[in-house]
């Protein structure tokens, strides 16, 4: 067993070295690496998933222990990596195949499963943190290899995740001193006083790897820089399963929170402002991967929402939220690069009407978008209905958040839907994806639809087991018993249905479907500023980095004046008198020396 | 040999080997550039020969009495060996590098005397365990550096040396007067004898406050620092040995020999030495973004870098010193590598300024992945070596005292934005400047083996981790 975990590490490490160093510019070779590592990767997963097995090797002095446990929840959560990991592969094989940098990408991927497999396992949050935060190398360089410009926003992502990521270390660091351990199963602190400051800081880390607000604005940048496979893979599946997470283990085992506490309502209120803030700003994207990046940001928050209420029902919620979210957002950004690579775009201006040439990839695109908008009965309609649930019970102004947040969702996926598959086409010689980039959408929709329709496998074999006694014996599987919810929901897909209706009447084209939203007095001018980066936080960081930073390099200076031109310049003052005094006059030295010799023997006889 | 004949050999093979060198250079370029090279070398491996001994727990000393207290003692315990050894070790990379890089330049008798007859007092310094002995070394490396820094004569250049010269000496000569006032008190300059009389009684904080204006003047903390920038007029390999891995190191060396290993201190300077290094850390790394020099930047970096190392000699406890110790080896190792890219760089541009470069990934990938390898163990990320010195020292330093951890984090923040902002400047975008070939082969080689190398001593980091825990057993008597 102990090999089994080792190899889950060290064997996509590995593989994706060789390819990095030797396979990067082979033709078919790094291929067929990838492809079967990643499923040897898979099956090992698989194989292990009911087992539990922890083991500590020494690593490095200073309480720094190679500890890795196996157990429902870190099994789950690599074994979910480990099938996206598997298809996502698959897909790229055919959409990287004339991209130059296609090696590289391969693997940097693999690399990114080995690190994720070390993260989750960990049992030790030092260990956690190294494999975490290497994935920051990966993260850049599977932006950078993107288009031109992508290094500008490969940079932007490693510094707002690096950023957190620090925070997190400093998080750690804290926490082990309270805890007086760093075995994650061994803590359990509160989050009074320096506890408090702890777990704010992991939260930060946690909650930007998985791209929630304010740390998201660099995934949209990605989604039209980057190459759209990294989209599928990482921020939509790999950095949601990791954040949430370590946001569970945060806050149900390492840290003590009560219902009442300010931490539970600010993971609330965080995860409330990322649905709507995202969400809204998707509503008016006019690209097909930019839009689906905002709800990748968007969805984030209904799981951040789920775990903050803190109770069974909120928390199973945004943990199958997490999974089922994975599995639709990465199959919609498949569908967007196999809309990409046939018709040549994902510009919605220029798409229409593909809806008759890619039929498989407009079905696994309705399924999923269903999905998204929590249409009944596949799978993001019982884990919104979950979440709703939790929500209710902890506040009214967060259901009413999320249920907004699902109304635009589900108008923006009309949106998007109408405009790239319905209405006239652009060009009549599209043809459907390959078939090797069709079998992981059509596996991932699938998926989709069982994990709706029985939905008691997932939550009774994968979710419930992990909440433990937490769950005080419920069982959510089945339909929700909340049917005044349910109602709601319903109601509320009406009306985005309606909504969309009247906007294509209004407009007469699906793309402006949202514009009486879009140009709502008060909205307009927000989405103006929005649009033009004034409000990304990460540019208000960086505008106040620089200014912090001119205020220091004056201080510098201020420093530097000191040695450059005050101490010269008094020097030279000083040896200007000295030098006056020196005339050449004899009867000036006479004086000098009489003076001298009076003031010591005046001295002498004291 | 046995350990002394090491010990000395250590020292005094590059310290007397250095005069040699112009002579020899009279008759053959080749025979002296490898000479140079096997004297740094015999201090590198003359100290990793003497490793196994002090792991046992052993310390060798090496002492011929003096009168008055002028004893001249070397001792080798597992800290000197390990400052030693990394100094040395980075020295031999310099060295070789210096093969390419210097081979164009006038005065090559001189820069070689001088960067060996350096490596051999920093040496000298590190070993000695006899104060008056550790000033002489300190001043023969101020010396040296003096003449390297204003190595091409240009009158603004040699302003900076004599700059770079002063201040170094101001604070070297109020560590001599704390020097003597503990003489004074003590009636020895013996390291071993001074530790005795004081017991566990924290000495006079004016006799800190002395030692440390010239720890902090030859380690460029603020406000001390500004020398640092200034002397990148150097040519690269040297301004990589003196700001990035040796001479700014002694003054951090020197705080972890006397003030954590030796003599007590009163609790008031573990808050302050920890304020002044966060200001460092912030003002320098300020600085850093603004500045458009590239040897500059990297200068203003080691500033702040060297503020996390006295962050954590000075918090106190295990962990921090600990991980202040692994900082010294990786950020040593990191820094080199990026001034020597630096080196390549300018060579390759004939600039130094970053707006007038961009692009070169595509005719430099080595030195940028290099560089990139290097600037991520500065930034502290994993699986890179400073990932694992900067936690550990954070760690310390959250263990002792939240708020300045929290301003050195904010420290920490903008080394990544500096860092990534000259890659990209220098790197990536369009192509500005452009360079025709990388660098002569042995200068490539010498960065592609330090970036290597950052790598690998966060993936082994086990095994400097265990020399240091053993480091620290006998540095603190647990």
């Amino acid at each position: 067993m102990e090999n089994i975990l080792l190899s889950l590490i060290f064997v996509p490490l590995l593989a994706g070295s060789v390819v990095l160093i030797f396979l990067r510019n082979s033709k078919w070779p790094k291929d067929i690496t990838a492809l079967l590592v990643t499923f040897a990767n898979l099956v090992a997963t698989a194989m292990i998933f009911k087992s539990n097995f922890s083991f500590t090797v020494p690593w490095a002095s200073f309480g720094f222990e190679f500890s890795l446990r196996l157990y429902q929840f870190s099994a789950f959560i690599i074994l979910a990596s480990a099938g996206f990991g598997f298809l996502i592969t698959l897909y790229s094989v055919a959409f990287m195949r004339e991209k130059s940098n296609s090696g590289i990408f391969f693997g940097l991927l693999l690399i990114s499963l080995s690190l994720v497999n070390g993260a989750v396992l960990s049992n030790n949050l030092v260990l956690m943190l190294f494999f975490w935060e290497a994935l920051l190398v990966t993260l850049w360089g599977m932006i950078a290899i993107g288009n031109k410009a992508a290094y500008k926003t490969a940079t932007k992502a490693f510094i707002i995740v690096g950023i957190s990521d620090l925070c997190l270390m400093a998080g750690i660091a804290i926490c082990g001193h309270i805890a007086g351990t760093f075995t994650m199963s061994n803590i359990c602190i509160g989050v009074g006083g320096i506890g408090g400051l702890a777990f704010i800081l992991m939260v930060i880390g946690a909650i930007a790897k998985a791209g929630s607000m304010p740390f998201h604005t660099w995934i949209p940048d990605a989604a039209l820089d980057a190459h759209l496979p990294f989209m599928a893979i990482l921020p939509a599946a790999l950095e949601k399963l990791l954040g949430i997470y370590l946001l569970a283990r945060i806050s149900l085992d390492m840290f003590k929170l009560s219902h009442n506490s300010w931490a539970s309502y600010t993971l609330m209120t965080v995860g409330a402002i990322t649905i709507l803030g995202a969400v809204l700003m998707a509503l008016i994207q006019k690209d097909y991967k930019r839009l689906l990046s905002y709800h990748a940001i968007s969805q984030v928050g209904y799981m951040i929402l789920g775990i903050g209420t803190l109770v069974p029902i909120g928390i199973v919620g945004g943990l199958f939220h997490m999974i089922n979210h994975a599995m639709y957002k990465s199959c919609l950004f498949l569908t967007g690069g196999s809309v990409e690579k046939q018709a040549g775009t994902t510009d919605l201006e220029k798409l229409g009407g593909l809806g008759r040439m890619m039929p498989i990839t407009f079905i696994c695109f309705i399924i999923t978008a269903a999905s998204i908008s929590g249409v009944p009965p596949f799978n993001g309609f019982f884990s919104k209905e979950l979440i709703y649930d939790g929500a209710l019970e902890r506040g009214m102004i967060f259901y009413i958040a999320a249920v907004l947040g699902s109304f635009l969702t589900a108008a923006s996926f009309l949106k998007l839907g109408h405009a790239a598959f319905m209405g006239r086409a652009n060009r009549e010689d599209v043809k459907e994806a390959p078939i090797s980039m069709l079998a992981p959408m059509i596996t991932i929709a699938s998926l989709c639809v069982i994990f709706g329709l029985w939905n008691s496998i997932p939550l009774k074999y994968l979710i419930q087991p992990i909440l433990g006694s937490r769950l005080e014996d419920y069982n959510f599987a089945g339909w929700p018993t909340n049917t005044t919810i349910v109602w709601v929901t319903i109601a509320v897909l009406i009306a985005a249905v309606l909504n969309h209706m009247y906007g294509v009447k209004r407009t007469g084209s699906g793309l402006k479907a949202v514009d009486h939203i879009h140009h709502a007095p008060i909205l307009s001018t927000v989405y103006d500023k929005a649009e033009r980066g004034v409000l990304d936080p990460y540019n208000i960081g960086m505008g106040a980095t620089t200014i912090f930073a001119y205020c220091l390099s004056t201080c510098d200076k201020a420093t530097n004046w000191i040695y450059d031109s005050f101490i010269p310049t008094i020097t030279d003052y000083a040896s200007a008198i000295i030098r006056g005094l020196h005339d050449g006059s004899v009867k000036t030295y006479i004086i000098w020396s009489l003076v001298a010799t009076a003031v010591v023997i005046s001295l002498l006889l004291k | 040999m046995n350990n002394s004949g090491l010990l000395l050999a250590a020292v005094f093979v590059p310290v007397m080997g250095a005069f040699t060198l112009p002579a020899i250079g009279r008759i053959s370029e080749h025979l002296r550039n490898a000479l140079a090279l096997i004297f740094v070398l015999a201090s590198l491996v003359a100290s990793a020969m003497l490793v196994p001994t002090v792991l046992s727990g052993q310390t060798i000393t090496v002492a011929l009495a003096g009168p008055l207290g002028f004893n001249f003692v070397l001792t080798a315990d597992p800290l000197s060996v390990f400052m030693a050894i990394v100094s040395s070790f980075i020295s031999v990379i310099i060295t070789m590098y210096s093969f390419g890089y210097i081979s164009h330049y006038p005065n090559r008798n001189e820069y070689y005397t001088m960067v060996v007859l350096f490596i051999g007092a920093m040496m000298g310094l590190v070993f000695s365990s006899n104060l008056i002995l550790l000033y002489i070394f300190w001043e023969i490396t101020a010396i040296a550096s003096w003449r390297l820094i204003g190595f091409f004569r240009e009158k603004q250049h040699v302003i900076k040396a004599d700059k770079a010269f002063m201040v170094t000496i101001f604070g070297a000569l109020a560590m001599l007067f704390g020097f003597i006032l503990l003489y004074a008190e003590t009636g020895s300059f013996d390291l071993a004898v001074i530790k005795g009389y004081f017991g566990v009684n924290p000495i006079s904080n004016w006799i800190v406050l002395l030692i440390l204006l010239g720890i902090l003047s030859k380690s460029a903390t603020l406000p001390f620092h500004t020398w640092l920038p200034d002397a990148g007029v150097a040519p690269s390999p040297v301004t990589a040995l003196l700001h990035a891995a040796v001479l700014v190191k002694i003054g951090v060396y020197v705080f972890a020999r006397l003030f954590v290993m030796t003599l007590p201190i009163a609790a008031i300077w573990h808050t302050v030495v920890p304020i002044i290094a966060s200001a460092s850390a912030l003002i320098s790394a300020g600085a850093a973004l603004i500045e458009t020099d590239m040897k500059r930047i990297i200068a203003y970096s080691t500033i702040s870098q060297i503020a996390f190392i006295f962050l954590g000699l000075a918090v106190g406890g295990n962990i921090g010193i600990a991980g202040a110790l692994l900082y010294i080896l990786m950020h040593g190792i990191a820094k080199g590598g990026l001034f020597l890219c630096a080196g390549i760089i300018e060579h390759g541009t004939r600039t130094k300024d970053i707006t007038k470069m961009g692009g070169l990934l595509a005719s430099m990938p080595i030195t940028a992945i290099s560089f990139l390898f290097c600037a991520l163990s500065v930034m502290g990320v994993p699986p890179f070596g400073g990932f694992f010195s900067k936690y550990m020292v954070m760690s310390g330093a959250f263990n002792q005292n939240v708020w300045i951890a929290m301003v050195f984090l904010v420290g920490a923040f903008l080394t990544i934005i500096y860092l990534f902002r000259l890659f990209n400047m220098i790197f990536m975008g369009e192509e500005k400047a452009h360079s025709e070939a990388e660098g002569s082969r042995v200068m490539v080689a010498s960065v592609a083996i330090l970036g290597i190398l950052s790598l690998a001593g966060g993936i082994w980091i086990s095994y400097p981790a265990a020399y240091v825990q053993i480091t620290l057993k006998q540095m603190l008597g647990i």
